[in-house]
């Protein structure tokens, strides 16, 4: 069944399947004869170089089973590997660990083949009691790792056992389409390494950033070499990494990777810009233009990789508990009128957004599901021009009228008027925020723009949802549906307009449910993706997030980093990171 | 209080400087927050007093801008496209203390086209505009925090030179204290302190009050130091002789000796406050959009492409100088006994 | 104590961002709540950061999940190399200027630094700063901001003075050009009041000579304010600088203060205040023991 689903999955595992067979007959590099390794079917590099890039904050830890920060995570998904990954560019499964995977009819039981003879970087042997281990401690309640969560399928944790020397069987409670995107990031931990500290509880303490470097080991293309506080992190190569390239050199090319502390975004594009980064991971628009007039005088290049998976909205308070003796009930009365919503959709400038805020560099949106998912999208979804015409017809369609002074009065004859919540830090969203406020003042109504501090807005609009309207951002991990659940499931976290209700407060949310529910057990791709255009349709429709812009990947690097590929899914730029080369000279800095 | 020749004339230029806030709706041409969502970061526009074929004339006229092929935030005149300034026209309405409304401006030019005397800020609002309206709000939080200042410290100042004993001691301790403070660190602990259910004009407001509140040193030391002096004098002496209550005596007789002290004060304590809220909007602690205040003018310039490009938006940052120069000059001048130490 | 409370008072805490990650569940982020003892009362929470304090241990950071006392110090040690050779640098190039603009001869000194004070002392330092960061990024005559290149990193330690000295010129620049006003005043001030005193004329009218008056016997004599003044900038070297180094990204006492407040890390916050504080007092009180120790009338006094 899964033969036909994936066909390019297919293809490439049949190929290195093949390849791993050559290889494993004719052996180039120094390692034992029953190692398979996984080849690379990328352009050939030549080995050598540090390649610097920067960070803008200071991981807090090396534990893959505690950290939540970015930067924590970048550093840890260069070191360690998981049993299946997705290829950020493609986007699909890919063969990881795991030489190959097969599931159940019922869809309940995935069946996973571990590879031979692969080495953690400290060179001691993987078997199958890591694998276990690793499992046993993400799902163990007492270290209280976030990953947990991403384990429970149908409100069960996954279960896993041994079925022979080299494989392993994983237990769902119920049928999870796309279950195999669940092993991406869950890194293969050393049992030989942790196990000690598991037993004295005191795991969540191991592999901080002063631990020594023979203390950490996995199963990533880099391993660490040095850690200076307040500096930089510096990875080296990982001479068991089990990748090579066609002709069979073992990978990664870059024989050290080093992590630069910086404090802020424009720290980053200085210290690129005097050379002293080779590749930056996330450019704002505006340094993007200013990096585009330089790049050809200083052999560097800023490339666009496309829309990202974050998408911006605007969104009003429609949860039924709110705060004691506030107008925001009376606001209500307007905010949930379908037509209400739709009117200010209407009334506003996504390209003046794009254009102002992203420097052209963003993709205006009508759908939550931005153009990255290209498979997801429903392209039948309409995209109406910005009419303030059109918004005042439907405004008066829902009872509303104009006074002498051009402000906007409901049926009882209030004036209207909101205050946006927004976070004060992030400016792209404040100047969003800023745009809407005067577009809607065209309309005749009147909005007040209140930046606050991240951690206050949360509390507002999870808790006490004291607020009238907010704007945020959310990033899918992932371009699987299954990633969303949260949001539009009645019963979701974060289903940030109507929250605390467990079921559905409109039919159209009943229907969402349903169609979310379905699609979750659903296996079929195109049936799954037949439910999800209809999700879309009806968000469209009834607009209880308002989407505004999706801003694009925007990275730039070296010309002598070979085998860049900015993908659309996070890490852009390092996710491929063992197929990295940096051709002529040295790079920036001694190797 | 005589005032010399250099005093009087600092005192209209700064009386001239608030008359200009004052009305800033009328002198400028456009309102604080109309948004030119085509012409971000546009540079200061070029008067031209010559037209396309070259003849000069007397009259101004600015030329329409468009974009530059090629890039996002570049413009180029259309010196086939000019209009000339026209005086006292009728543009967006405004108020002026909130009670005299009208729409009368001082100059404008024809819809086409756009005058921005100091170019353009990120969202396309002219900056000019910005600048008069923003005075509004700086100069305000000075004179405000001054006068609670100079009233707190006046206040303690007194009671401490006049009582003496312990209440001298304890202000007085209390005084260094606040004196020692570094007053952003107070003010930044303060801010992240705050309630955050405050709006953020409330919490500006309030940031306001809290920094005066720990001005109050250095007025009250001189005070006191006033007070001192003037507590031994023949007069109170003679007036508690004639059975006059503490608060007579004070208000009658200590608390003119203070003026002089309080004038000079103020003159220097202004400028200080100001500095401090543009200070506080610079790092983002003020008020809300799209209410302009200097310091929240020069905020964008913390990205270095920013200043690095559009270097018309540290203009209201080097206005300021002259504005504190205003004041210090004056407050050095009306400084009593400058004229004997200098001799 | 004050600041411990109000940061309680402050809704939200650490892990809000957390909970906006949708694949994390609320459970994980209560337990992690429990964990961290958020949930305990504030008296419990402030008394056993006090235990703690006094046995050295200063809490731990959330955000960086690491004890904050080292963290501070590292900090710390920063901020004290920027405004200690600022300070070293304001008064050496103050105190001759300050010394001789208060003498007779040369009056041109004194014009000319009185005007240069004013025009320094209406300028913001904020302008300052700005201005010669503008100066930097269009000129590339020395760097604008941060502390290090990492080419140092790998460098010998002579190469890495250098960087360092480079890194240092705009921000030293600023705090220098801040503060000699201020003591230009200062210094101008004392000078002349101790040059009208009685002995001074005397010493004058016995011939001795005109820079060995000034520093010599003047000097000495108009020094008791001046010592009070260096001992508060010495405790005031934690603090002056904290908008300077937000501007230029050096990575000082002030940045880490203000990341500490916007994200709501109790144990830094309180940390950082306190250790400025401690500072503070330990400024003055060295004020005051110099104070003792270099005017003789106050020790005379003391016994008479």
């Amino acid at each position: 069944m899964w033969l036909c689903t994936y066909p390019r999955f297919t293809a490439s595992v049949l190929l290195s399947a093949s390849a791993c067979l050559l290889s494993s007959v004719g052996s180039a590099q120094s390692h034992s004869s029953n190692e398979e390794l996984v080849i690379s079917d990328n352009p050939v590099g030549h080995p050598g170089g540090r390649l610097v890039t920067s960070l803008r904050s200071e991981p807090k830890t090396l534990n893959p089973i505690t950290s939540i920060d970015i930067s924590s995570r970048e550093v840890i998904a260069q070191m360690t590997g998981d049993l299946i990954h997705i290829n950020r560019l493609s986007q699909n499964t890919e063969l990881a660990i795991a030489k190959s995977w097969t599931v159940s009819r019922d869809g309940l039981q995935y069946t996973l083949k571990l590879r031979h003879g692969l080495r953690f970087s400290d060179g001691h042997a993987l078997d199958v009691e890591d694998v276990l281990f690793s499992f046993q401690v993400y799902l163990d309640e007492k270290v209280n790792s976030p990953q947990r969560d991403l384990l429970i399928v149908g409100g069960k944790p996954i279960t896993v056992h041994q079925v022979d020397s080299d494989a392993l069987v994983f237990q769902l409670a119920q049928p999870y389409a796309a279950a195999e995107r669940l092993f991406d990031s869950i890194a293969i931990l050393p049992k030989h390494l942790l196990d000690q500290a598991y037993k004295d509880g005191k795991l969540a303490q191991a592999w901080g950033l002063g631990t020594s470097p023979e203390k950490v080991a996995g199963l990533g293309p880099f391993r660490l070499k040095e850690y200076v506080a307040g500096q930089h992190l510096t990875l080296e190569r990982n001479p068991y990494y089990w990748k090579a390239d066609r002709a069979k050199h073992r990978l990664p090319y870059l024989d050290q990777i080093t992590f630069l502390f910086v404090p802020n975004a424009d720290a980053e594009v200085i210290r690129f810009q005097a050379g002293d980064t080779d590749v930056l991971n996330r450019l704002s628009a505006e340094d993007y233009s200013a990096l585009e007039k330089d790049q050809t005088k200083h052999a560097f290049h800023v490339y666009d990789a496309g829309p990202s998976l974050e998408y911006n909205f605007l969104f009003f308070n429609l949860n039924s508990v709110l705060p004691a003796r506030s107008e925001i009930s009376r606001k209500q009365g307007w905010f949930r009128q379908v037509k209400f919503r739709q009117a200010i959709s209407m009334a506003l400038d996504r390209d003046g957004m794009v254009r102002l805020v992203y420097r052209g560099r963003a993709t205006p949106l009508w759908t939550p599901v931005t153009s990255a998912s290209s498979f997801w999208i429903d392209t039948a979804v309409p995209h109406p021009v910005r009419s303030i015409d059109q918004a005042r017809k439907l405004l008066e369609a829902a009872g509303f009228s104009w006074s002498q002074s051009g402000d906007l009065i409901d049926s009882s004859g209030s004036p209207v008027r909101f205050s946006i919540l927004t976070s004060a830090s992030n400016s792209q969203r404040t100047q969003m925020a800023t745009m809407i406020q005067q577009d809607l003042r065209e309309v005749g109504i009147s909005v007040e723009v209140v930046p606050l501090e991240f951690r206050s807005v949360v509390d507002r609009i999870f808790q006490s949802h004291d607020y009238d309207a907010a704007l945020l951002g959310l990033g899918g991990g992932d371009v699987d549906p299954n990633s969303q659940m949260n949001v539009w499931l009645s019963s979701g976290n974060d289903h940030v307009w109507d929250l605390g209700e467990n079921h559905p407060a409109t039919n159209w949310e009943a229907e969402i449910d349903q169609l979310m529910v379905k699609q979750l057990s659903t296996l079929e791709p195109q049936a799954r993706k037949r439910l999800y255009d209809r999700v879309q349709e009806i968000i469209a429709e009834n607009l209880p997030v308002i989407s505004l812009v999706s801003p694009d990947v925007l990275v730039a690097a070296k010309d002598q980093l070979g085998n860049f590929k900015p993908a659309e899914l996070d890490p852009h730029t390092l996710w491929n990171s063992q197929e990295l080369y940096l051709s002529g000279t040295a790079a920036s800095g001694q190797p | 209080m005589k005032m010399s020749r250099i005093a009087a004339l600092l005192v209209t230029a700064l009386a001239f400087l608030c008359l200009t806030v004052v009305f800033a709706g009328f002198l400028a041409p456009y309102d604080v927050a109309q948004q030119n969502r085509k012409l971000a970061f546009a540079p200061p526009s070029v008067i031209h007093f010559a037209d396309a074929s070259g003849r000069i004339h007397l009259h101004p006229s600015v030329c329409a801008l468009e974009d530059r092929p090629g890039a996002f935030g570049e413009y180029r005149e259309n010196h086939l496209n000019c209009f000339p300034i026209q005086y006292l026209v009728r543009g967006t309405p405004y108020e002026v203390f909130g009670v005299v409304k009208s729409n009368l401006h001082l100059f404008g030019v024809a819809p086409q086209t756009k005058i921005f005397l100091m170019g353009t800020d990120s969202y396309g609002r002219d900056l000019f505009s910005r600048f008069l309206c923003g005075g509004q709000i700086s100069l305000l939080a000075g004179l405000t925090a001054t006068l609670l200042s100079l009233a707190v410290g006046a206040l303690l100042g007194t009671l401490a030179g006049y009582f003496g004993g312990w209440l001298d001691a304890s202000i007085m301790r209390g005084a260094e204290l606040f004196l020692a403070l570094p007053w952003l660190y107070f003010l930044f602990a303060a801010r992240a302190f705050l309630p955050l259910s405050l709006s953020a004009t409330g919490a500006f407001w309030l940031l306001i009050a809290v920094m005066s509140l720990v001005g109050w040193a250095r007025p009250a030391r001189l005070i006191r130091g006033v007070v001192l002096s003037s507590r031994e004098r023949h007069y109170v002496l003679a007036a508690r002789l004639f059975g006059g209550s503490d608060t007579y005596i004070m208000r009658r007789h200590i608390l003119p000796e203070t003026y002089s002290i309080l004038l000079t004060q103020a003159v220097l304590l202004i400028p200080q406050y100001v500095l401090a809220e543009v200070t506080l909007s610079f790092l983002g602690l003020g008020v809300a959009e799209p209410t302009p205040t200097w310091g929240n003018m020069l905020s964008t310039l913390q990205k270095y492409s920013v200043l690095a490009t559009y270097w018309w938006m540290l203009i209201p940052g080097l206005l300021l100088i002259p504005v504190f120069c205003g004041f210090v000059l004056l407050a050095n001048e009306l400084q009593p006994g400058r004229k004997a130490r200098a001799a | 104590m004050l600041s411990f409370v109000f940061l309680q008072l402050a809704p939200g805490d650490f892990f809000d961002e957390m909970r906006l990650n949708p694949q994390i569940s609320p459970e994980a982020v209560a337990r992690l709540h429990r964990e961290y003892g958020l949930d305990k009362p504030l008296p419990v929470r402030y008394f056993s950061w006090l235990k703690s304090a006094a046995s050295g241990d200063w809490g731990t950071s959330f955000a960086y999940n690491a004890p904050v006392a080292p963290l501070i110090w590292s900090r710390a040690r920063n901020t004290l190399l920027l405004t200690g050779l600022s300070m070293l640098l304001c008064w050496m190039i103050a105190l001759p200027i300050g010394v001789f603009s208060a003498g007779e001869r040369h009056r041109w000194i004194d014009h000319g630094c009185s005007f240069l004070t004013s025009f320094l002392l209406v300028t913001p330092d904020l302008l300052l700063a700005l201005g010669l960061l503008w100066i930097a990024l269009r000129t590339h005559w020395f760097p604008a901001g941060g502390m290090f290149s990492l080419k140092s990193a790998h460098a010998g330690s002579v190469a890495q003075c250098r960087d360092l000295a480079f890194h240092l010129i705009a921000p030293v620049a600023v705090l220098v050009l801040g503060g000699l006003p201020v003591l230009l005043r200062h210094i101008r001030a004392a000078m002349t009041d101790a040059l009208q005193t009685p002995y001074i004329r005397a010493a004058r009218s016995h011939g001795i000579p005109y820079s060995r008056l000034l520093f010599r016997h003047a000097l000495p004599a108009a020094s008791a304010p001046l010592v009070s003044l260096f001992g508060y900038s010495l405790g005031s070297l934690l603090s002056t600088s904290l908008l300077i180094e937000v501007v230029m990204n050096w990575p000082g006492l002030g940045p880490l203060l203000l990341e500490a407040i916007l994200a709501r890390d109790v144990y830094m916050v309180i940390g950082t205040v306190m250790f400025s504080a401690l500072f503070l007092a330990g400024g003055m009180f060295v004020a005051d023991v110099l104070l003792f120790a270099t005017d003789p009338r106050i020790r005379t006094k003391d016994i008479g």
